[in-house]
């Protein structure tokens, strides 16, 4: 095992962590922008509409992350002139390339397969019960992929600065 | 039918598997 190596895996440790630890505090800080003392006299009804309403900035605030996300990404592969290199696997910009790949079909997994189905799942849009649950199989499972999908993603991110050499 | 999706080992092993399996595609692109 070479230092190389493991300076990758700390990279790789160092951001896949950092993002389970500080994507849970955003997380929390979009859901409850500001602090609301616990009122047991609040209605069950005023308490469903304020979790509606907190789902709502919760999942739109993500799902349009995403799109920051990918869109910056692409904007630094295209200042650095390595937007069609990066997509083609061309050479070592295969690296950064194949992170872009994962990125987009996670993007596209986000907005074409889980949106749609979440949505209904969550109520937002009204849907039978069978549907709905039907839904949730799809919205849990295409969620999961892209768990599945950004531990490959961090790794090749991590690679694409410093970790070249990893592949040679 | 069951997953890997469906157990938190599962989605972390098919994480790290599919890493390696890139890894060593990209590996050979370069």
């Amino acid at each position: 095992m070479t230092l190389t190596f493991v300076d990758h895996l700390m990279r790789w440790f160092h951001l896949l962590f950092a993002l389970v630890w500080i994507g849970h505090n955003y997380a929390n800080f979009v859901k409850t922008p500001r602090f609301k003392p616990f009122n047991a006299e609040t209605s069950e009804q005023a308490r469903t509409a304020d979790l509606t309403a907190r789902m709502q900035l919760e999942h739109g605030t993500f799902r349009y992350a995403s799109i920051v996300v990918w869109c910056s990404g692409m904007g630094m592969l295209w200042y650095r002139g390595w937007l069609v290199d990066s997509f083609t696997l061309n050479g070592p910009h295969a690296v950064i390339g194949m992170g872009a790949w994962i990125g987009t079909l996670m993007l596209l997994n986000l907005w074409l397969i889980m949106w749609p189905h979440q949505k209904k799942v969550l109520g937002f849009v009204p849907a039978p019960l069978e549907e709905r649950e039907r839904c949730s199989r799809i919205t849990f499972l295409a969620s999961r992929t892209n768990t599945i999908l950004s531990i490959p993603l961090l790794f090749f991110m991590a690679a694409g600065g410093h970790g070249l050499q990893l592949f040679m | 039918m069951k997953l890997p999706h469906d157990s938190v080992a599962g989605t972390l092993l098919a994480g790290i598997a599919l890493t390696l399996v890139l890894y060593m595609v990209v590996r050979a692109l370069i």
